[in-house]
């Protein structure tokens, strides 16, 4: 079991129920509106982005923004037309984005494999400080914020795009929201669960809700609240048996998630 | 049947081109429709139908020629437009784990007219609650929309289009995948409500069995033209089946 100071403690609790909550949240959209493939994209490309940041002794968390952003702006034309299927985005971009970061880590100085480029890769419990939490706390208020105001255009996009575009909402900057939101919590998440693995947190706590609710209200409520729990197991999980927080949230959060599909009352017949 | 003389949709010249295609799915549309009428437009699969409707609320962006709906260009109007026009798409399905309730999915018809930073009140679900009972589907609208019959969709569909008080209604194949007790029950319903709501009705079908009999005018569409109008489905005889559908009857 490792022993960590309690103000690190603290602040990888509170820093990993802010992660929780700001990237269920985003994972409603990303799940609903079958938006992995490119969310999954956009983490490798925040990751290759921090890596780079590394090799450049640049702002680390400034260039995963850059990079997340940047993939987004240009795959989201290509998501929103759908003129490529989504396993062609992910294969050539997946790949592409890997590649570049560990190339750059490579370059980084010092050791390639140091303990900020592992902490890139994998997650770290001391990749979160007091400005990270106040960067989170901003983010997760915005994102909780901009769900509140413009929840029946969310809603509405979520059910169909060409049907609200039908009923005479204008999607495309509520699209564009959702992929910028994508994008930021990806890349401020990055350094406590880890380039490799954030997309783990974005999908399996909403994915498990999924499983047991029929309303979408609900969904959006309760999400936030399993992304946190998730991220608490997967910590407790890492301490006791001295894992990298990353891949702890992780694997937890795919167990749950295994679990939730089993006990599905959608599994039920009749 | 008399009609107000207000034109609630005019094409001129319309052409329709989808992107990266060369030949256009419907060329030199010319269309007047008055406020009341009840249109539907008939022809085979391929015919451009679907893309006429979407080309008239504007869902696509006509390539070529001149579309008011409303009094209004649909190219600079578009939200405006659709916030007044009810549309029911083609054979919509949902996955069974959809996770929206057939009420949400009406209600969600009203997003557009409440407008952004303004949630809905007490007079938007009234509305809701008095399109539910008009179309017949208060024992529907708990449900998860996934767990509903093609029918049944289709009625949310119909009852999520009139939710906003709409005065024109698109209806693309209202009739598609339904047995005859529901192809029934849905036509009278829509003849019902055209005539109660003061609506302006076009709806596109492939199926001339399924005209509606309060429909009183049908224009023939094949190859993205306009090959007959102002027909009544009484006039619609064996040599327009032949030219429409290239089968011998």
């Amino acid at each position: 079991m490792i022993l960590l100071p309690l103000n690190i403690i603290t602040t990888t609790l509170i820093g990993a129920s802010l992660a929780g909550i700001a990237c269920s949240l985003i994972g409603v959209f990303v799940v609903r509106m079958k938006l992995s493939s490119l969310g999954f994209c956009m983490s490798h490309a925040a990751f290759a982005g921090a890596a780079l940041g590394l090799a450049l002794s640049f702002n680390p968390l400034l260039m995963a923004m850059i990079f997340s952003l940047t993939s987004a702006l240009l795959l989201g034309p290509v998501a929103e037309k759908a003129k490529l299927h989504p396993d062609v985005i992910l294969g050539v971009m997946f790949s592409l984005m890997l590649a570049l970061g560990l190339i750059f880590l490579s370059l980084a100085p010092g050791t390639a494999m140091s303990s900020s480029a592992m902490g890139i890769l994998w997650g770290s419990v001391l990749g979160i400080g007091k400005m990270e939490l106040v960067q989170l706390g901003i983010l997760t208020g915005i994102t909780v914020g901009l769900i509140i105001i413009f929840s029946k255009e969310f809603q509405a996009i979520m059910f169909s795009r060409k049907l609200a575009e039908a009923s005479g909402i204008n999607t495309k900057p509520f699209f564009y929201i959702i992929l910028f939101l994508t994008g930021i919590t990806i890349a401020l998440t990055l350094k406590l669960i880890g380039g490799l693995l954030i997309f783990a947190l974005v999908v399996n706590p909403t994915s498990s809700v999924y499983q047991f609710f029929y309303d979408i209200k609900k969904i959006i409520l309760i999400s936030p609240l399993v992304g946190v729990a998730y991220c608490m197991l997967g910590i407790l999980v890492s301490f006791l048996f001295d894992f990298p927080v990353g891949s702890s949230i992780a694997i937890v959060s795919s167990i749950c998630f295994g679990i939730s599909v089993v006990f599905s009352p959608r599994r039920k017949r009749g | 049947m008399n009609f107000s003389s207000t034109q609630l949709i005019k094409l001129e010249d319309v052409s329709t081109i989808y992107e990266g295609e060369k030949i256009p799915a419907i060329k030199d549309v010319n269309l007047t429709i008055h406020q009341g009428e009840m249109v539907a437009v008939i022809g085979p699969n391929g015919a451009g139908k679907t893309t006429l409707l979407e080309t008239i609320n504007g869902l696509l962006p006509h390539t070529a020629g001149k579309i008011e709906v409303l009094g209004k260009d649909i190219k600079k109007y578009g939200p405006y437009i659709r916030r007044k026009t009810g549309y029911v798409p083609q054979e919509i399905t949902f996955v069974e784990s959809t996770p929206f309730l057939a009420e949400d999915v009406i209600l969600m018809g009203r997003f557009g007219k409440i407008g952004l930073f303004k949630s809905p009140t007490e007079l938007d679900y009234e509305k809701v609650g008095e399109v539910i009972k008009l179309v017949g589907i208060r024992d529907l609208a708990k449900k998860p929309i996934g767990k509903l019959s093609g029918g049944q969709v289709q009625k949310v569909m119909i009852a999520r289009a009139l939710a906003k008080e709409p005065t024109l209604l698109l209806l693309d194949e209202p009739f598609s995948n339904l047995d005859l007790n529901a192809l029934s029950d849905i036509s009278r319903k829509i003849s019902y409500l055209h005539t109660k709501f003061n609506l302006t009705t076009l709806m596109v079908m492939h199926n001339i069995a399924s005209i509606p009999p309060s429909c009183n005018r049908v224009i023939l569409i094949n190859q993205g033209h306009i090959v007959e109008d102002k027909l009544s489905r009484k006039m619609l005889d064996f040599p327009h089946l032949k030219m429409l559908y290239k089968v011998n009857l």
